[in-house]
């Protein structure tokens, strides 16, 4: 039994084992700071709203298509889903809202995220797209189903206690730098058609790019006067969201009808908080060590005491088999 | 003198072992993180082999190992065959057999990430881990004097737990017992035929053991009616059914964080009253005495409070800092580890210590 304890122990530690990849809280080996520069790729805004924190612009310039997701991650955001769902259903950007925050969700004041089963319909992370020069919509499709817009925007804002009229859009207006005046060309994007979790979105015609429009290098308003995740900010909805149904929610739920769609004013690129690249984000896996109270050692530590607990029982193992050989 | 008799070979009460280790299952199931299971399985490992006896249960151990390495295998498995592409680092690459439309959602085969795959191994080793802890209180603690020390109004119920709880030592007991016959007569027990030659009489010896037992306890007074009015009889019966479920549900709830919280505390609550009320109109009724009654001294409230202690300290700690106890899969990284948890997990090794040791088998010299 002995030996086979220690085996067990053996397996433990060797499978877990895994190739460690450091993970930046922006991985600044993904994506470019700032607006896409041009229509290929797709812009990614992380708008934190009532979390606290300078909304993050990136681009990830790939011309290949691909999913929100690959957008998403693609643009050097780190992300976690819920443990239960796995990546469908984005619950952590950047580490928030963080394990060891607590969101004042109504009804629950002192709700912490645990990444463990769907976030509440009170606080989580509303998945938005845009083209360029169009309004922010609230997307119908889940994460892993929806096809990025080539050229246009991917949105992520923290809705904490909004209804699905009230869910708050990302405030910086999805119009590249050198584009703004142009008219919208809002690609077609049908909604879900069934309940089924894995439906894809239909590959999108190829997205006309905006003509005329120029490659500029990103005009970032880094530390703009504006009071960054200053609570009840929002933009006056220009676009109905949508009730808050993300990829993984409530398997075998039906989806929601779709809204009709309002006419949107033209989105103002003034009225931007302000933002960054992102480029000074500290090391999440850093931050969470320290939210964590995670010391290097205690694995050591641990490992070690596994060890000398298999030791320690093979040998008293081995004894009282003799002792009852005698 | 207590601090000469402390150390006399005796069994500790059966109780002490069940809550220790009950104190150990807790906190495996508070976390996915492979260093704190891994770290639990040895104490368990650990205090089980200092401190068991040499009676047929205390051998049914290596069962439950194995039955956790089952766990673990087919935890991981299944993640290999539904669907294990969730994570960016594909390590195995299978064909996906396509599905038709009705079974949506449902993926075979296909690409497997290192990351599902460690997904199903830590959820796998937590069941595990639980599986083995029950199996330690099992190898500890004597079934026969837990009957004894049951409540007389939990005797009917009592008696059907301790059954169901031993069935699997003494199966185990028996598979030994058999393989052993075989070995005196010659037989390798390798072949094939081995299994069908060791499943028979295994089988036919649980029968027989079963019978043996009703008869034993028919014959003191087990089962007994008595005079009550089997109206009464029946109400006292539904009152402790209802206030166990409650108890349950209660348990399962204060235990599981993600329940909600109506069913935690209101419902441990109400299950112990109604049971309670149970109790006082069953033990009403019946009178039973006990021989020597099983005594909590000090051994058994530290062993107690060990496993205690490992359950608060998870518990505890699962409240203030939950990335350590489930560690996120999406990047794939070593599991980080904090001192309080580690710590409290080695509080539960205390027992292989402070326990005195076990009673020697007849007719041998304590080494």
């Amino acid at each position: 039994m002995t030996t086979r304890f220690a085996a067990l122990a053996a397996v433990t530690a060797l499978v877990t084992v895994a190739s460690a990849a450091p993970a930046w809280a922006i991985d600044q080996g993904k994506g470019l700071p700032g607006f896409c520069p041009g229509p290929t790729g797709v812009t990614v805004v992380v708008d934190f709203q009532r979390l606290g924190g300078i909304t993050i612009v990136r681009c990830y310039p790939n011309a290949d298509p691909g999913t929100g997701l690959d957008a998403l991650k693609g643009a050097g955001f780190q992300i976690a889903g819920a443990a239960r769902w796995g990546e469908g259903f984005v619950c952590r950007i950047e580490n928030r809202p963080s394990a060891v925050e607590t969101l004042p969700i109504a009804g629950h004041e002192d709700y912490r995220e645990g990444c463990v089963n769907t976030p509440p319909a009170t606080g989580y992370w509303s998945y938005w797209h845009a083209s360029n020069g169009c309004a922010w919509t609230y997307s119908q499709w889940g994460v892993k189903n929806r096809q990025f817009v080539q050229g246009g925007f991917e949105g992520w804002s923290f809705s904490l206690n909004a209804t699905t009229t009230s869910n708050p859009q990302p405030r910086v207006a999805p119009v590249r730098p050198g584009t703004a005046g142009q008219p919208c060309a809002e690609a077609a994007e049908p909604p879900p058609n069934s309940d089924n979790p894995a439906e894809r979105q239909p590959e999108p015609a190829a997205a006309a790019p905006v003509p005329g429009a120029t490659a500029q290098p990103g005009v970032r308003s880094d530390g703009g006067n504006a009071a960054p995740g200053q609570p009840g900010t929002n933009v006056p909805g220009t676009a109905v969201p949508d009730a808050p149904v993300q990829a993984g929610d409530a398997p075998g739920g039906a989806l929601p009808p779709p809204r009709p769609r309002t006419a949107s004013a033209a989105p103002d690129p003034a009225a931007n908080i302000a933002f960054t690249g992102g480029e000074d984000r500290p090391d999440v896996n850093r931050v969470l060590e320290d939210q964590s109270g995670a010391d290097g050692a205690a694995p050591w530590f641990a490992a070690g005491a596994v060890l000398m607990l298999a030791a320690a029982t093979a040998y008293l193992g081995v004894r009282r088999r003799r002792a009852g050989e005698r | 003198m207590p601090g000469a008799t402390y150390y006399l070979p005796r069994d500790l009460h059966p109780m002490a072992w069940w809550v220790w280790a009950l104190g150990l299952a807790t906190a495996a199931s508070r976390t996915t993180n492979p260093w704190l299971l891994g770290l639990i399985l040895a104490v368990a490992g650990f205090v089980v082999v200092a401190r068991r006896g040499e009676a047929p249960w205390a051998l049914a151990f290596r069962m439950y190992l194995y039955l956790g390495a089952v766990v673990v295998g087919f935890r991981v498995f299944f993640r290999l065959v539904f669907g294990g592409g969730e994570g960016a680092t594909i390590v195995l690459r299978l064909p996906e057999i396509p599905l038709p439309e009705w079974a949506a959602g449902i993926r075979l085969l296909g690409d497997v990430s290192a990351e599902s795959l460690l997904g199903g191994f830590y959820d796998g080793l937590r069941l595990a881990t639980m599986v083995v802890c029950l199996g330690a209180a099992n190898a500890l603690a004597n079934p026969k004097r837990l009957l004894k020390s049951m409540p007389p109004a939990l005797y009917e119920v009592g008696t059907a737990v301790v059954v169901a709880l031993s069935v699997f030592p003494q199966l185990a007991e028996s598979v030994v017992r058999v393989r052993r016959a075989r070995r005196l007569r010659g037989g390798d027990g390798r072949r094939f035929h081995a299994l069908r030659a060791i499943v028979i009489p295994v089988l036919a010896d649980a029968l027989d053991r079963s019978l043996r037992l009703a008869a034993s306890m028919d014959s003191r007074g087990y089962g007994r009616a008595g005079t009550v009015d089997p109206r009464r009889r029946l109400a006292t019966g539904a009152l402790m059914i209802a206030g166990l479920l409650g108890v349950c549900v209660g348990v399962y709830a204060t235990l599981d964080g993600s329940t909600p919280r109506v069913l935690a505390a209101p419902m441990l609550v109400l299950g112990v009253v109604v049971g309670l009320v149970g109790f006082r109109a069953a033990g009403a009724r019946v009178r039973r005495t006990r021989y020597r009654p099983g005594r909590w001294h000090l051994p058994e409230v530290l062993v107690a409070l060990s496993g205690l202690t490992v359950a608060a300290a998870l518990v505890a700690t699962s409240a203030v800092d939950p990335t350590d106890l489930t560690p996120s899969l999406m990047v794939l990284s070593w599991p980080a580890l904090s001192w309080t948890p580690l710590a409290g997990v080695l509080l539960g090794a205390l027992p292989a210590v402070l326990a005195p040791p076990p009673e020697p088998a007849l007719g041998r010299v304590p080494a």
